[in-house]
């Protein structure tokens, strides 16, 4: 089995020695190399073609966010993993905006990066425990200080079903595989989730489903 | 901070200084002209007398002239009449030259004085008759004249010479009359005069004592203009002085918080790894079981740390301007008082270009966060909503709430102060509306710099 080729950028020596040795304790991963800031990411990725970048969201010189939409842009191959502080949904949203598969607290990077790369490198989604729960707090205080009701319950069961797969990053071809649908059912299925959700784009979808604690 | 009242903005009123000026001008032209108006009438009326005076003492002259030129004429024509000579051609000729004498001077009391006085006519006419009278006596041959003259003078001349003289009286008494009618005149005259500057001078009193009201009330008015500017100037003074020693305050205290926690917190944490790295390389050979619950403490309170010093630079600068943008960050920052409030705040943009100046960010940035701030200790609102719409040559900020609401001319306090520099200083302005019961609206327009607009 070939190694997982990581590029690990963040602008903190520190940061990115400790996560080097975390990484380079696992068999499957293998750092390739490192950049101190987006800018250098960005042209690293593309002379190394590393299977996942572990990217800090704030860098200097060209923040992990427009890196990672760069590197998603140029190289679609290459999986990102970001890296972040903050649980806060802005964040979240914006770095699965910019193509980001996985999204990792810096407090728990030490336990879950090596399941949030290899999450990535398959092409599933990998959320840090505690940003569903923060995401889930707000979620359900907006919804209980409105005093509207959760649209989740609105979904058909076959549509939830759906929703999950299309969250773990499944296209409408391999849902229609699994549920023996017809992948015309499967977009309809989609469309109709969107709509109930009032969710725009597959980045929103997937932070609901990491909110509603569907997909982790 | 009060709005500065509408009447004391207001420049000092110059139209009224001219237009008391023009008045105190105007009276004193108008008393000026009455003064010389009556100068003028006493000396036209001083020389009018003086003529009267100068006439009445000439026809006195002229008339006893007269009466006794008559007289002489009389008394020679009857020696005349009653010579024994034939000839005598000098008294004859003395008759002539007396009763021209006497034609001339009726002439001159007519000529120059008007109409011809009736008396005079009357006693011209009685002369010429005398003259008649003596010129046909002339006529008769000597002798007879020698027999009819006594009788003749006696009933016929006499007679007439009598009512001559008692013309001549009449004349006087009309010459003194006429006196006494142009001094009647001139009191009459005089008497006018009189009322004229009387009025004349009640009116310029009337309208001195009116112009020295108006004058009062104006510099009254000025007095206490002056008065409340000087009141204004000092409050602002104050307002400021209060401003600064305040914004003193709040730094000196700000850095004193933010030390306490960099001790307090960081340090003390760090000192607390510090031992406990002492103990564990003692533990971890010993006793491997306390070394590993011994390292999962010392995690704790290093993310403990973390957490801290993530605060702190939170709070000296929001990161999310910086990796998010105005918006994002603006969203972040609502969601974090939904978090840690009651209120729930909803957060909605239009056209917000991503690369704003960085000082319009953070001027927006703290805006948005002190008023949330106020909502969230004052206003007692369940909901607060921020709006941030930008257009080609503004942007503008709207946070409003469903609270209580306060007096925004009443209570200012310093984050308001604090808020109205920061706009200021772009060029913005800063409109609260509030009142109480009705929830607080903070809405601040920004100007946006020309390149920022290309930018976008």
């Amino acid at each position: 089995m070939r190694k997982i080729r990581v590029l690990l950028a963040d602008d903190h020596n520190l940061i990115r020695a400790g996560l080097r040795l975390v990484a380079e304790q696992e068999p499957d991963l293998m750092v390739v190399g490192e950049a101190a800031n987006g800018r250098q990411a960005v042209s690293r990725a593309e002379s190394l073609r590393p299977d996942v970048v572990v990217m800090d969201i704030g860098m200097p010189d060209l923040n992990g966010i427009e890196a990672s939409r760069q590197i998603r842009e140029r190289l679609p191959e290459t999986q990102v993993v970001m890296l972040s502080m903050h649980s806060d949904e802005g964040y979240v949203l914006r770095a699965l905006k910019a193509g980001a598969r996985a999204y990792l607290l810096k407090d728990s990077a030490e336990a879950d990066l090596a399941r949030a790369i290899r999450a990535a490198f398959e092409g599933k989604s990998f959320f840090s425990p505690a940003v569903g729960k923060v995401l889930l707090e707000d979620y359900m205080r907006k919804l209980q200080r409105s005093g509207a009701e959760d649209p989740y319950e609105q979904l058909s069961p076959r549509e939830r079903e759906v929703l999950q797969l299309v969250a773990e990053g499944k296209s409408s071809k391999e849902i229609a595989n699994l549920l023996s649908l017809s992948v015309y059912t499967v977009e309809t299925h989609r469309a109709k989730i969107m709509q109930k959700l009032n969710l725009r784009g597959i980045a929103e979808l997937i932070l609901y489903a990491v909110r509603k604690g569907i997909i982790a | 901070m009060n709005s500065p009242s509408k009447e004391l903005s207001g420049p000092l009123p110059t139209k009224v200084r001219w237009v008391l000026t023009a008045a105190f001008a105007g009276l004193l032209a108008l008393m000026l002209i009455a003064g010389l108006h009556a100068l003028r009438l006493l000396s036209q009326m001083h020389e009018q007398e003086d003529q009267a005076r100068r006439n009445f003492a000439e026809r006195t002259q002229l008339l006893s002239g007269i009466c006794v030129s008559i007289q002489t004429y009389s008394e020679t024509l009857q020696l005349y009449a009653l010579s024994p000579d034939s000839g005598a051609e000098d008294t004859l000729d003395d008759l002539r030259h007396l009763s021209a004498q006497i034609r001339s001077d009726f002439g001159s009391f007519v000529t120059g004085r008007g109409e011809e006085p009736p008396p005079l006519k009357a006693m011209e006419d009685l002369f010429a008759r005398q003259q008649q009278l003596f010129d046909s006596m002339l006529t008769w041959p000597f002798e007879e004249r020698r027999r009819r003259a006594p009788q003749f003078i006696t009933s016929e001349f006499r007679p007439l010479q009598v009512r001559v003289l008692q013309c001549s009286n009449t004349l006087r008494a009309w010459n003194v009359q006429q006196l006494q009618a142009t001094d009647q005149a001139m009191l009459v005259q005089f008497r006018d005069l009189q009322a004229r500057l009387t009025r004349s001078l009640l009116i310029a009193l009337g309208s001195g004592l009116a112009l020295v009201l108006a004058s009062m009330v104006y510099i009254l008015r000025l007095e206490r203009q002056t008065r409340t500017r000087y009141e204004e100037l000092v409050r602002s003074r104050g307002e400021l002085e209060r401003l600064s020693a305040s914004l003193v305050d709040a730094q000196e205290s700000e850095r004193r918080s933010i030390s306490r926690e960099l001790h307090d917190e960081v340090g003390q944490s760090l000192g607390a790894l510090l031992v406990d790295f002492g103990r564990l390389s003692s533990a971890i050979a010993s006793n491997p079981v306390d070394a590993k619950e011994q390292v999962e403490k010392m995690k704790a309170v290093a993310e403990r740390t973390v957490q801290a010093v993530r605060n702190i630079s939170l709070l000296l600068r929001p990161s999310m301007l910086d990796d998010l943008g105005l918006v994002a960050a603006l969203e972040w920052q609502g969601r974090e008082v939904s978090r840690h409030s009651e209120i729930e705040v909803e957060v909605d943009s239009k056209n917000v270009s991503e690369d704003l100046p960085d000082e319009y960010k953070v001027c927006i940035y703290r805006l948005v966060q002190e008023a949330l701030n106020n909502a969230v200790r004052h206003s007692g609102a369940k909901n607060a909503r921020v709006w941030v719409e930008q257009s080609a040559n503004r942007i503008s900020v709207t946070v409003s709430d469903d609270g209580h609401g306060f007096h925004p001319q009443r209570s200012r306090g310093l984050g308001i102060l604090g808020m109205e520099e920061r706009v200021k200083r772009l060029g913005g302005s800063l409109v609260i509306d509030s009142t109480p019961g009705q929830g607080t609206t903070l809405k601040a327009e920004l100007p946006l710099p020309a390149h920022a607009e290309t930018a976008s």
